[in-house]
């Protein structure tokens, strides 16, 4: 069976540590030149799947299937077609940039010329640079170039922009971009809601081992079927005077000063909050209205945040 | 200042933990001195294993008599030169003499060149006594030692443990800088503790202490090993030799101060201490004494704080002798050294690290 | 260029870059090479140690002729070679205006630090002592009954320099006995005893210190290199997750330990270049290493070394922890393998180690197959024993070494 759309199919994905299921039978697609992305606070699995995806570890449960190939684990054949972007690690402090390309370009069958890849992880200018100088943004834009030696089907980004300060961000963003338009498929894991939401076509939201929904992110943020947000903070209020905001909106809820009002219908609410506020006369500070996202359909989901 | 104690508490815990550093600091010296206490036992001395062949034809006797009194350790009768020859070879002796009235003939293990002078000598001291008897002549002349030392017996491994000693001490200090402390800075624990209260001094003072204290209990496991495995005796002026260690362990924390400062990356300067403290190791009449060293080599060696602490710690056991001035004179240097870049190395403990 | 090649390269390429490793397997072994070559190489030749003695003459009477003869002959040895270099004696006498006696006293006390080697005292009387005693002889009355003339060598017991200069004028004074009872008559030269010296276990000479020493300093060299070098590669690269990223691509293990064997060979040849060039040119070794058998056992050397290595990294948690043990290791098997000391008359202990150790063998194989060494061992000894060691050590590493950080 061979369905050329799809790159990865994944049935019923399990492993275990002891008791511990970190994995607990999951199950998706991801279709070509699409990226998809896993989302999920930390200890939700994420990891443990990419890991199991990457050849790193073998499956104690479930079907695998690469390129339209049924797998046990992940071999040195599909290793060719893929390209890994590590969450950790490092390169041999005493090579320079440019040979640490030519090393990994070494590792494969066939490989694109290590000028270009330079080229497109923006570090022409530093080839000659030793790993040991360069920053952390360098280093993992190094990394990304590394992952795409082989000009895989498949990249694996895990986690590719935490700890990187936004310019450095940015790049990454960008460089993934251009590998969507090269028609890449790609599998992103990130904690940040942010970068899920601007660069995924699907999205898949785990939490201990289970995946807990999935769609495109604005499937995922239209099924919560709220409109808006409203959120602002106020100082020293009362129980009453909180308890007299619930009955005007669908949901509320507030983390210590914070209070966050979600709505189906935003201007009725938005008039019923100011109201509310001149009434008491409470000061509202840093009001906000916006779109719901995905961390509010996590916190639906689980009533917890992502990033606790 | 309750930080101190509690400095000092954190720093012994740390050093009882880190088992690669206690290793050094402890067994290190200990396995040196099992090896070369077996090894290098007989450098210097004149003792050998003989082994003697008799033609038929000429008289055994005389020879026989004649090498028992050559201070060689044992002599050993063999029925053929092959056999004698053989012997040598598989070093179950150490040299061979074959006599047959006019010639002797001594064989010798051709790789065995660092002790094949004294064997040497031994053969021609046995053939100039052998010739006088053999004509029934007594000697003219003959020469007497008398022993200046004033010591009881003492082979190169008395004169060998003491050196060891000022080495795992000049290890020891080094490192408690080079090593330690450099570790902290590059790790980032030394901030950690800088922006509290606490003066770099005391930190500094902590470490010295118990540097000092451990590498102290380990010169005298030292000597108790040496003592016990070999039967060595060392007659130890207590309170020359407390102070010499106090003194040379902090004048060697200075020196591993003048590294950290040179050298710039914490991770390079135990790198350095290391090649140093190596370099010296063979440069200081530890190994093996100064005289066989070339004259340059020799001169050199007089700028090495290794060779001084060897011969002060020789002195602080009894095993040599100097000048009490001498000896004050090194241990107040050393002590010196350390105290004046006491402060040096607080500056540099607290100042910033350049990336 | 394939993965494994590209992991050789990257190998040896970071090897010479690093300084430090430069220092230890380069710099090292050359600087024991020097070092050992100067010190040990000198020992009995001529121009080699040197000893600061003093002579002091206390003979008042007459005739003198023996006392000037013993003191000619120490100021012949204090004279510098013919051949150049220094000679064997540093010689002080006393100043003409000095009280003798004194001056043997401040003499005495600085060979007691250590500042003289020997005191030679020519004691009053001596040349009168002397000519009694051929007088002796000449009438037939020489029973012994008149003692032998007495020099006085004072030296300082348990110093090195000391023991050696008191021997060695022990000898020369029992050569001037000699002679004098030649040029006396007493001694007949038609009877003298004859010497000869023969060398066993070599060649027909002595071997010379360089050719014994070259073989044993590249062995050490080798032996460092796998210890310290493969482990440590190894393990700093797991522990920083450099490995990590090598396998998540289609390298793979056995790929990448035979690319770091291969760097490491590399290095081994590099080494060897290096030290045998300086060996050779600089230090005057006129051993070959062309013969197969030289060629097999230096390859069986690096190729055990690394094994052992990899045991190592097997053993060990962490890089530290590998340094730690290739420490505990390196010192023991260094010097109890015959390659630097002799390793004649010692305890059970430290032969059995002596036995196991592969560098024993692999010491005396190599030197078998340079012609410094006609050695005792068998071939299937020298040669097996390693062999068993890199099987042993393989079969370990294999089993037990763990390609990545717990995650």
């Amino acid at each position: 069976m061979n369905d050329d759309r799809v790159v990865l199919r994944v049935q019923e994905l399990r492993k275990h540590y002891g008791e511990v299921h970190a994995v607990d039978g999951i199950s998706f697609d991801v279709p070509r030149s699409s990226v998809f992305t896993m989302l999920g606070p930390n200890g939700a699995g994420k990891t443990t799947t990419l890991e199991i995806l990457e050849g790193v570890r073998e499956p104690d449960g479930g079907t695998l299937e690469l390129f339209g190939r049924r797998l046990a684990r992940v071999d040195r054949t599909t290793k060719q077609r893929m390209g890994v972007l590590l969450q950790e690690g490092n390169f041999e402090e005493y090579l320079r940039v440019r040979e640490v390309i030519d090393l990994f370009a070494s590792f494969f069958e066939r490989a694109r010329p290590a000028e270009e890849i330079l080229e497109l992880v923006a570090l022409s200018d530093k080839k000659r640079a030793y790993v040991k100088n360069l920053s952390g943004g360098q280093k993992q834009r190094l990394a990304l170039g590394a992952a795409l030696v082989n000009d895989p089907e498949l990249v694996f980004l895990d986690e590719p922009t935490t700890g990187l300060d936004p310019q450095a961000r940015r790049n990454i963003w960008s460089i993934t971009d251009d590998l969507r338009a090269a028609e890449k498929t790609i599998i992103l894991t990130t904690h940040y809601m942010e970068e899920a939401e601007t660069l995924s076509d699907l999205v898949c939201i785990m939490d201990h081992g289970k995946i807990i929904a999935s769609g495109s992110p604005r499937e995922l943020t239209l099924g919560l079927g709220q409109e808006a947000m409203i959120e602002f903070g106020a100082e020293g209020l009362a129980e009453e005077t909180i308890a007299q905001l619930r009955g005007c909106c669908k949901a509320m809820r507030q983390a210590g000063d914070q209070l966050t009002v979600e709505t189906e219908d935003l201007v009725p609410t938005m008039g019923a909050v100011l109201q509310w506020a001149e009434r008491n006369e409470i000061a509202l500070r840093n009001m906000v209205v916006r779109q719901p996202n995905l961390e509010d359909v996590f916190l639906s989901l689980t009533g917890r945040r992502l990033r606790e | 200042m309750r930080a101190f104690p509690a400095l000092c508490g954190a720093e012994l815990r740390l050093l009882l933990r880190d088992r690669a550093q206690l290793f050094f600091t402890l067994i290190f010296p200990l396995l040196f001195i099992l090896i070369f206490g077996f090894l290098m036992a007989d450098v210097g001395e004149v003792s050998a294993r003989l082994g003697v062949y008799v033609s038929p034809e000429a008289n055994g006797d005389l020879l026989v008599s004649v090498v028992e009194e050559s201070g060689a350790r044992s002599v050993q009768m063999f029925d053929l030169p092959a056999l004698l020859r053989h012997a040598v070879e598989a070093q179950d002796v150490d040299f061979g003499m074959e006599w047959d009235g006019t010639t002797l003939r001594s064989s010798y293990h051709a790789n065995r060149v660092t002790e094949n002078a004294t064997y040497q000598q031994i053969a021609q001291a046995v053939a100039s006594t052998l010739e006088l008897r053999r004509q029934e002549l007594d000697p003219v002349l003959v020469s007497e030692r008398y022993d200046e030392s004033e010591r009881q017996e003492i082979r190169w491994f008395n004169i060998m443990v003491p050196g060891i000693i000022a080495f795992s001490i000049l290890s020891a200090g080094l490192f408690a800088v080079s090593g330690h402390v450099a570790a902290m800075k590059e790790r980032g624990t030394l901030t950690r503790l800088l922006v509290t209260p606490m003066p770099a001094v005391a930190l500094l003072a902590a470490i010295a202490v118990v540097r000092t204290g451990v590498v102290f209990v380990s010169t005298l496991i030292t000597l108790f090993i040496a003592w016990g495995a070999f039967g060595l005796y060392f007659s130890v002026n207590w309170i020359q030799y407390v102070v010499f260690v106090i003194g040379s362990t902090l004048g060697m924390m200075g020196l591993g101060t003048v590294i950290v400062l040179v050298v710039r990356r914490a991770s390079s300067a135990a790198n350095v201490a290391n090649i140093l403290a190596m370099v010296m190791l063979f440069l200081s009449g530890v190994y093996f004494p100064l005289e066989f060293l070339p004259p340059a080599l020799r001169a050199l060696s007089q700028a090495l704080p290794l060779r001084h602490m060897a011969e002060a710690m020789r002195y602080a056991t009894g095993v040599h002798d100097m000048s009490v001035t001498h000896f004050w004179v090194t241990t107040l240097a050393l002590a010196a050294l350390g105290l004046l870049l006491l402060p040096v190395l607080a500056a540099y403990v607290v100042r910033g690290e350049r990336r | 260029m394939s993965g494994t090649l590209g992991v050789a390269r990257t190998h040896l390429v970071t090897a010479l870059r690093e300084r430090v490793t430069l220092f230890w397997f380069l710099v090292f072994p050359v600087f024991l090479l020097v070092l050992l070559s100067a010190v040990f190489g000198r020992i009995g030749e001529q121009g080699g140690v040197q000893f600061e003695i003093t002579v002091i003459d206390l003979d008042r009477g007459q005739p003198r002729e023996f006392s000037d003869l013993v003191l000619g002959l120490f100021s012949e040895m204090a004279a510098p070679p013919q051949e150049g270099g220094e000679p064997l004696f540093l010689l002080t006498l006393p100043p003409a205006d000095a009280d003798p006696v004194r001056f043997l006293d401040e003499e005495r006390r600085q060979l007691q630090r250590g500042g003289r080697a020997a005191v030679v005292v020519i004691p009053d009387g001596f040349s009168r002592a002397v000519t009694a005693r051929l007088g002796g002889l000449a009438s037939g009355t020489g029973d012994a009954a008149d003692d032998a003339a007495k020099l006085r060598i004072h030296y300082s017991q348990g110093t090195v320099a000391s023991e050696m200069a008191a021997a060695i004028i022990e000898q020369m004074l029992a050569g001037v006995d000699r002679e004098i009872l030649r040029r006396f008559g007493a001694l007949d030269e038609e009877r003298a005893i004859r010497t000869e010296t023969t060398w066993v276990g070599g060649g027909d000479a002595e071997t010379s210190y360089i050719d014994f020493l070259l073989p044993g300093i590249i062995l050490m060299g080798f032996f460092t290199n796998g210890l310290f070098g493969i482990p440590g590669s190894i393990l700093f690269a797991r522990d920083r997750r450099v490995l990590r990223r090598y396998w998540v691509t289609p390298l793979g293990v056995p790929r990448y330990l035979l690319g770091l064997s291969i760097g490491h060979l590399a290095l081994c040849a590099l080494q060897f270049g290096l030290i045998f060039g300086i060996g050779r040119f600089a230090l005057g070794a006129s051993v070959s290493f062309r013969s197969p058998a030289a060629v097999a056992f230096l390859a069986l050397a690096a190729a055990t070394f690394t094994a052992l290595g990899f045991l190592i990294a097997s053993l060990a948690r962490t890089g530290h922890a590998g340094m730690a043990i290739a420490n505990v290791l390196n010192m023991p098997l260094m010097f109890l393998s015959g390659l630097f000391f002799p390793i004649a008359g010692l305890p059970a202990a430290l032969v059995a180690i002596i036995r196991a150790n592969p560098l024993t063998y692999l010491g005396e194989g190599l030197r078998a197959a340079v012609g410094v060494e006609a050695g005792t061992t068998s071939t299937l000894l020298l040669v097996g024993v390693p062999l068993l060691w890199i099987a042993v050590s393989s079969a370990i590493a294999v089993r037990k070494l763990r390609w990545d950080v717990a995650r």
